[in-house]
């Protein structure tokens, strides 16, 4: 019989070996793209992360509540059909503007969702790069009680 | 500070519905100089099944405290473990994992 140690040993060896390809193809933007995560517009956060801002509505549902009592814990969700490559989450209520960015890979099935601070009323914008365009949608979330801090 | 997330991973139609609760603090700028606190929050998630990633994000502070992630992909089966990381912007990492059922 394999003994037990030695068998742990190898799985984790194993992974380490498998996180290595995994790490070619991640991308961080927060490393990449540094200036995104400082722009204080919407606009200039998305020139940042897809290189231009324009885009076309729709082809994205977006959820958010028209009212959010705690802008502390809104959940934001979407689902896509488009083929897109990269998602991003921004807000024009806060100090800076990006909240997420998420890069799609082959297995991914677009239909996310995460909850988002906001300190005031503000528009929840989703922007998709999908063949080359932008899609983008927004909402309109009116917030009573401010949630970052405020 | 490892496995700390809770994650559900669940079959269904040949799409796995990954849905997890990450525990941390998330104090954004604003937040922190109140809290006369350090600034930290997630920056990057990423989940793997296998070597292969199936979701993948780069965050700012303006995730709720105990970020709650829900995502959804293809090409899995059930008892395949996924692996989820985060990272933290003092360089704090993660990895939790789960069975997919």
């Amino acid at each position: 019989m394999i003994n037990r140690r030695n068998f742990l040993g190898l799985g984790l060896g194993a992974i380490a070996v498998a996180a290595i390809p995994g790490k070619l193809s991640a991308i961080d933007f927060r490393e990449t793209k540094p200036k995104a995560w400082t722009a204080t517009k919407v606009d200039e956060a998305v020139k940042e992360i897809f290189g231009t801002t324009a885009t076309t509505e729709g082809s994205i549902n977006l959820s958010a509540p028209d009212i959010a009592e705690n802008g502390a814990v809104i959940p934001v969700s979407f689902d896509t059909k488009l083929n897109a490559t990269k998602v991003a989450v921004f807000q024009d209520a806060n100090p800076e503007s990006a909240v997420a960015v998420f890069t799609v890979h082959p297995d991914a099935v677009i239909d996310y969702a995460i909850r988002i601070k906001m300190q005031k009323t503000g528009t929840v914008t989703v922007i998709a790069e999908a063949d080359g365009k932008l899609y983008s949608v927004s909402k309109l979330v009116k917030v009573t009680i401010g949630g970052c801090g405020g | 500070m490892s496995g700390t997330t809770k994650i559900k991973a669940k079959l269904k139609d040949g799409v796995v519905e990954i849905k997890a609760l990450a525990s941390h603090p998330m104090l954004s700028y604003q937040e922190a100089e109140r809290a006369k606190k350090e600034v930290n929050f997630i920056t990057y998630v990423i989940a793997k099944v296998g070597d292969k990633v199936v979701y993948e994000a780069s965050t700012s502070q303006f995730l709720s405290k105990d970020p709650y992630l829900k995502f959804n992909f293809k090409g899995a089966n059930a008892g395949d473990v996924l692996e989820l990381t985060w990272k933290d912007l003092k360089g704090n990492t993660d990895v939790s994992t789960t069975t997919i059922k």
